[in-house]
């Protein structure tokens, strides 16, 4: 199951675990080139519980869920308004804890499963103008590390992947992450890609068995 | 453990090569496809059987000498070809009161963890540049992050190899070398003899004290360390830079 797979680093997750013989539910509000194309808003709690239950009954058990379902604005933060704040936290934090709650019984019925939540550099570091987001994606990731050890012992693998500035369409054709001024900063000299995202997901996946309640950051060097 | 990076053709350098780690690490690139120099002490046991068993060649230095690490890197550039990466894995520990532990015992934990590996790195660093780029991996520790009761050299050395990464990963990329590092929690390896007698216990013994502390309930495998290696040193990680990687079974107090 991979939330948020019509694009951006969802779309390139669900490839890249296609290509590696993994058949993919994609949850997302547009239509996506998942094997089984849901449309749902992650913040709606009933519609992610239908949604993962349909994609349960289409194509079986969930073995993985990846969250990248997302939004992204720069606002002030004087300007955030309250439907600002509140949409950005029901959409990154609401989003994962409803996937969460609707798999995890089910992989915990079962003694195994592995979550990959897409949180961000940002979450970690802070961002002039990024404060709402930032914030939700720090409680992603706080998230993440206490889910981890909760159920780690139901056999239940859960870490996260922090991405830097990346080259997807949540970055618009002006936006200051894609300034040269700016790129000329990070010791890579570049966003990030998507396909670079989507391989710390394989990688956890593959080989990230000693991995619990980590947060794997290709950023580019943006925080360190 | 069936991780996909290809190292194909690639000439890794790997310190400590013949330790618990080392062997797996050296093991599970081969397998990848790189052509690995085996760096460890001269007359390290095993050396030379662990070399032949990954078709590597051995370049024996105390790597706290940098002019063996020098001659070490030649050795392997000539017998192998240039140096695309570096595994830096020797390490040496010694558990000790910090009341009872000698300054000479104390010392020689970071002349060989921290200033052996700043060699290392400078030496595989300067050949890495002149050719165009390459991929290090520092392998630190858990206790270089939360520190540990008895291991006050150790915990500090491995606390500066996290230091040294996060640098070099600012100061390298620009020239095209992109360093990471592991921090890896407890790993089932002879090594865990060093620890048990220190604790006048068993083997089995301690590990079982270890695992109860791990929130995953075991400690790792030498071959799941290997695999987060063989990944950081592979181009599927190529947006990551100055990274410190965790594997620690969930262990929450160590936050890099």
């Amino acid at each position: 199951m991979v939330s948020g797979a019509a694009s951006g680093i969802g779309s390139a997750t669900t490839a890249l675990l296609q290509a590696r013989g993994w058949r993919i539910a994609g949850l997302d509000l547009a239509a996506s080139s998942a094997d089984l194309s849901l449309q749902a808003d992650v913040s709606e709690r009933a519609a992610v519980e239908a949604a993962i239950a349909l994609a349960e009954a289409e194509l079986g058990p969930i073995r993985l869920l990846v969250t990248c379902a997302g939004h992204y604005e720069m606002t002030p933060f004087m300007e955030i308004g309250a439907a600002q704040l509140d949409r950005m936290m029901r959409v990154h934090v609401g989003g994962l804890f409803n996937c969460c709650r609707a798999v995890v019984p089910r992989m915990r019925s079962r003694g195994s499963g592995q979550i990959v939540a897409i949180s961000s550099e940002l979450g970690i570091a802070g961002g002039d103008g990024d404060a709402h987001y930032a914030a939700a994606k720090g409680a992603v990731i706080a998230l993440v590390r206490s889910l981890a050890v909760e159920v780690v012992g139901a056999g239940i693998q859960v870490n996260s992947v922090a991405p830097g500035p990346c080259d997807t369409p949540l970055l618009g054709p002006d936006s200051p992450w894609r300034d040269p001024s700016y790129l000329r900063t990070l010791p890579l000299g570049r966003l990030v890609t998507p396909q670079e995202v989507a391989q710390s997901v394989l990688f956890l996946v593959e080989s990230g068995s000693f991995f619990v309640g980590d947060v794997i950051s290709p950023n580019a060097g943006a925080a360190i | 453990m069936t991780g996909t990076s290809s190292l194909d053709g690639r000439v890794v350098v790997v310190t400590g090569a013949a330790g618990g780690l080392g062997r797996e690490i050296c093991r599970n690139l081969a397998v990848a496809g790189a052509r690995v120099a085996l760096v460890d002490l001269p007359g390290a046991p095993d050396l030379a059987e662990v070399a032949e068993s990954v078709g590597g060649l051995v370049c024996s230095a105390d790597i706290s000498d940098s002019d063996q690490v020098r001659s070490a890197l030649r050795r392997a550039e000539e017998g192998l070809g240039p140096v695309n990466g570096l595994v830096a894995n020797a390490a040496f520990m010694a558990m000790g009161a910090l009341t009872d532990q000698a300054p000479e015992v104390w010392w020689r934990q970071i002349e060989i963890n921290l200033i052996g590996t700043f060699h290392t790195c400078q030496a595989a660093a300067q050949r890495m540049v002149r050719q165009g780029g390459g991929a290090i991996v520092v392998v630190a520790s858990e206790w270089g992050v939360t520190g540990w009761p008895l291991a006050t050299a150790y915990a500090a050395s491995k606390g500066g190899l996290v230091a040294l990464t996060k640098t070099l990963g600012r100061e390298m990329m620009p020239h095209g070398v992109r360093v990471n590092a592991l921090a890896p929690g407890v790993i089932d390896t002879p090594q865990l003899e060093v620890d048990a007698l220190a604790a006048g216990v068993s083997r089995v013994e301690i590990r079982e004290r270890y695992a109860e502390a791990i929130p995953l309930g075991r400690v790792a495998t030498p071959a799941e360390i290997a695999g987060s290696v063989r990944f950081l040193l592979s181009d599927e990680s190529s947006g990551i830079v100055g990274q410190v990687l965790q594997p620690n079974g969930g262990t929450t107090r160590a936050r890099a």
